[in-house]
């Protein structure tokens, strides 16, 4: 057992926390803002101290003009780095309800899990998915700091729409991510390189007794596979059907070039985006493509957000807020589609008004699918619109 | 008394008797003001002096008196410096200062007030400056802030009488005509300075590139002009843009600069002929961009774009998307440049811009303007002069002229600075009065004033994010703990004038916190 600990850091919207063993409990606030701030970050550090069972440390916290859920994850970080402290519920976190299966998510906004200054507000953006990484873009050695900054800032922030959490993989740091996080109560997890139905069943499993001893209800945790190795994607039918809690299966393009010897381009990507469209297709659920990297290529995002759409992806990963114009404009139904899905519904409402088995439109008959995709576009429009967010 | 916004104004400060604020548009003037001095030069005078001491002596500068300056050079500026220091060597006392704004280059202000150079002040008040005046007891009166607008008809109507004139001209000839846009070092328009020229006893002309008879644009023109003195340096263009004209990578801000935008866009000002202002700031600059981009889209081209000049704004008379640019001062040497190559590029004087007292001012011609807050209010008031710790920090710069004077003026800010919230029950000090004030977009919403209803049917229509200033409050506040506020005393630090001459409020000085 170490003897202090420190957590956070001097940049922007960050703080840094450092705790000694001592006597007694003791909070030291130096702070560049002003004589403003001081008293409030006491009360937010004294009462995370006081949640981690009151350890007798002199804490110091030099602020930068962090919220309070960054302040109280830094002094937890700081706390459960000196001591052995297990993983600490918090007390009021913000409630939410289940995310609906068919909810609109053209888009999945990555943010990096351990920056304070970037997920400040990232809830404000319009994602119709945020998806809080603790994976990829966090350093090993800030995994712990990440995933306690997550659970606080779950638990404060009550998002308009999805908040996801991309998990670490069940072999590493995926299990006790999930024993964080879910104090915060996210929508759902994210589950990397996911590559076949066991992996998916495990990280239920894991939810079924996670969600029990936090006070949510049984299946509340959507899960979101993501395909991004040649093993995913080959068994990508089995993945997609192999849980009820899965609504979204999604394609990590980055990875699978690399596990498959690739250079991205379409070609090389198309056979793996189909698989994961057919498979999703036989499990209805929604399938999300890849990220677009090149921030500055706008129309590159364009290009490659139509090919998805073409492809019959629901949505699509975005990187920066910057893109999510795009992708949501190319992921809404357009005024046509809906006028065509609505004239569908319409003379199929006509048709059984009138005892007629046999819909037509137009001089052409309107079969079983194609009445239930028009029926899928209106509500999808309705919900983008009750949503506020129409492209 | 109380004023219009209900803010305690003392019936006189320092030595002189207040008209209270009455709304923004109250004051109705049609007396004659203050008359030029008037002297004569003899044919051949050689106006050529060696050195800012002869200066000093020619003018008679002394004891008690006021000195102006611009400041164009904005933070490059090398003249303040040198003329204060000069002031010093001989041995001078209890000045009154009336820069167009002062930057932290000017921070040895401060210890010009110690050793008791300069004890008064009328003019911005910038970080240090304003945090040693906030102290209170350090000026002998408090210190007056006006906007460009408010210290030009000061000047005119004879509110306040300047000694001497000091002006940083990047070129000048011997005989004072003088200008901005040229010389080694060029900083941008210096016809700030016009009005100092034109009614100060004294002007003098401080340039590093003395030029043949005649120097052109003559935005100070010889016949204001007493004396030239040539420096082997008189500012540092390449500080013009500091601080400012950084485009923002910050997802926050960028949101706020594309809300922005999509306000203006169904506003229904969005039309040919839009005209607009904004500000140097990352939201300002990023919002100008996205702008054009829209103007470009819808095919709409502006009648005019007012400065500070910036790159953004260049580029945007340059793509054809506006058809003039109407600039008092430069923010980046781009801005400078264009103003030499650019006819449609057009330099006007702060008179034009924003005199109250004008038969007309430029910034009464725009549509839109989007202007930067260190606080708002739920009265839509908005402080840029003070921090919420009560401490001067900035000048008003234009705020109030273009706040009043466009048709939708609209404040972009974040909700929260750090931990420090923006959106205040009250403001610390009124700037400008929420009745100029149409709206104000953050990262959390757009909230419009209550009396532009019209403009809130239009959003709404438009599905933009349209939410009362109090939810968006409430929003941001969830997030951090409560901040104390200052308590403040009786001893009045600075004043702060409405464009019109009244008073809009009173700074006072801080006693310690609740």
């Amino acid at each position: 057992m170490s003897s202090g600990g420190v957590a956070g850091s001097d940049a922007k919207g960050d703080c840094l926390v450092t705790v000694e063993r001592a006597e007694t409990l003791h909070v030291n606030v130096l702070t560049k803002a002003d004589v403003l701030v001081a008293r409030g970050i006491e009360t937010v550090v004294r009462n995370t101290l006081a949640q981690c069972g009151s350890p007798n440390l002199a804490v110091e916290v030099q602020d930068v003009g962090s919220l309070d859920y960054v302040l109280a994850a830094r002094t937890e970080t700081a706390v459960r780095s000196a001591l052995s402290v297990d993983a600490v519920a918090i007390k009021s976190r913000v409630r939410r309800l289940a995310t609906p299966v068919d909810r609109p998510r053209r888009s999945r906004l990555y943010a990096p899990g351990n920056n304070p200054r970037l997920l400040a507000s990232i809830d404000v953006h319009g994602a119709d998915c945020v998806l809080l990484d603790l994976e990829d873009s966090v350093p090993l050695s800030e995994k712990l700091a990440a995933r306690i900054l997550v659970k606080h800032l779950l638990a404060a922030i009550p998002f308009p729409r999805d908040v996801w959490v991309r998990i670490n993989g069940l072999d590493s740091e995926g299990e006790a991510d999930v024993r964080e996080i879910l104090y915060g109560q996210p929508h759902g997890v994210c589950l990397p390189k996911a590559e076949s139905a066991a992996d998916v069943v495990a990280l239920s499993k894991l939810l079924d007794e996670v969600e029990a001893a936090y006070d949510i209800d049984p299946g509340f945790t959507k899960i979101m596979p993501i395909i991004e190795t040649a093993r995913g994607v080959l068994r990508c039918e089995e993945i997609a059907t192999a849980d009820p809690r899965i609504v979204m299966m999604a394609f990590g393009a980055e990875d699978y070039t690399r596990d498959v010897g690739a250079i991205r381009s379409r070609p090389s990507l198309l056979f793996a985006r189909s698989m994961i469209v057919a498979a999703a297709t036989v499990a209805g659920i929604q399938a999300s493509d890849t990220v677009f990297s090149d921030l500055d290529d706008e129309e590159g995002l364009a290009n490659e957000t139509a090919l998805a759409r073409e492809l019959g992806f629901d949505g699509k990963g975005a990187i920066n807020p910057r893109q999510l114009g795009p992708i949501h404009r190319a992921f809404s139904p357009s005024e046509v589609e809906l006028v065509y899905a609505r004239r569908v519904v319409e003379a199929a409402e006509s048709a059984e008004r009138a005892g007629s088995g046999a819909v037509a439109l137009d001089g052409k008959m309107i079969d079983k699918p194609v009445l239930e995709r028009a029926k899928r576009v209106l509500k999808y429009g309705q919900q983008l619109v009750q949503g506020g967010d129409v492209a | 008394m109380k004023n219009a916004i209900g803010r305690e104004i003392p019936e006189v400060i320092g030595s002189r008797n207040v008209s209270p604020y009455a709304g923004a548009f109250s004051t109705l003037r049609a007396d004659r003001k203050a008359g030029r001095h008037q002297k004569g030069a003899p044919q051949h005078e050689n106006k050529i002096l060696p050195s800012l001491e002869a200066a000093i002596e020619a003018t008679g500068l002394s004891d008690g008196m006021t000195i102006s300056f611009h400041h164009s050079f904005r933070d490059g500026d090398r003249v303040i410096n040198q003329v204060l220091d000069a002031c010093a060597r001989k041995g001078l006392k209890d000045l009154r200062l009336l820069p167009t704004a002062l930057f932290p280059v000017h921070a040895g202000i401060v210890g010009h007030i110690e050793s008791g150079l300069v004890s008064r002040i009328e003019g911005s008040m910038n970080g240090p400056i304003g945090a040693f005046v906030s102290q209170g007891g350090r000026l002998s009166e408090p210190a007056v802030l006006r906007s460009h607008g408010g210290r030009w008809r000061a000047i005119e109507a004879g509110d306040v009488e300047i000694d001497v004139a000091f002006i940083a001209a990047p070129q000048a000839d011997a005989y004072g005509n003088a200008t901005g846009i040229k010389g080694k070092t060029p900083c941008g328009p210096i016809a700030f300075s016009a009005v100092d020229a034109q009614y100060a006893k004294h002007t003098v002309v401080l340039t590093s590139d003395l030029a043949p008879y005649p120097v052109y644009p003559m935005e100070i023109q010889q016949g204001w002009v007493d004396y030239v003195v040539v420096l082997d340096e008189i500012g540092d263009p390449d500080n013009i843009a500091s601080g400012t004209l950084v485009l923002t990578k910050s997802p926050t801000r960028l949101l706020i600069a594309q809300m922005t935008t999509d306000a203006v866009v169904h506003s229904g000002y969005f039309v040919d002929g839009f005209s607009f202002q904004g500000g140097a700031g990352g939201i300002s600059l990023a919002a100008t961009k996205y702008l054009g981009d829209e103007m470009e889209k819808a095919g709409i081209v502006g009648s005019f774009g007012m400065g500070g000049g910036t790159k953004m704004l260049v580029e945007l008379l340059h793509r054809g998307l506006i058809r003039a640019i109407l600039d008092g001062q430069a923010f980046d040497l781009d801005a400078v440049r264009s103003i030499r190559e650019d006819e449609a590029h057009v330099m006007i004087d702060p008179g034009m811009y924003a005199n109250y007292d004008s038969r007309g001012c430029a910034t009464y011609k725009l549509d839109a303007a989007f202007l930067g807050a260190t606080e708002v209010d739920l009265d839509f008031n908005v402080n840029v002069n003070t921090h919420s710790d009560g401490m001067l920090l900035h000048g008003i710069g234009g705020h109030q002229d273009v706040a009043a004077g466009a048709a939708m003026t609209m404040i972009t800010i974040p909700t929260l600075r750090g931990r420090i919230p923006v959106i205040m029950d009250s403001v610390t000090t009124v700037t400008t009065p929420g009745e100029v004030i149409d709206v104000i977009v953050t990262e959390r919403g757009i909230a419009v004033n209550p009396k532009r209803e019209d403009l809130k049917e239009r959003f709404l229509a438009a599905r933009l994010p349209v939410r009362s200033l109090e939810e968006i409050k409430e929003e941001a506040d969830a997030m951090i703990q409560p901040v104390r506020k200052p308590v403040f005393g009786d001893e009045i630090v600075a004043a702060i004038e409405w464009r019109d001459g009244t008073m809009i409020d009173v700074v006072r000085k801080v006693e310690g916190f609740e």
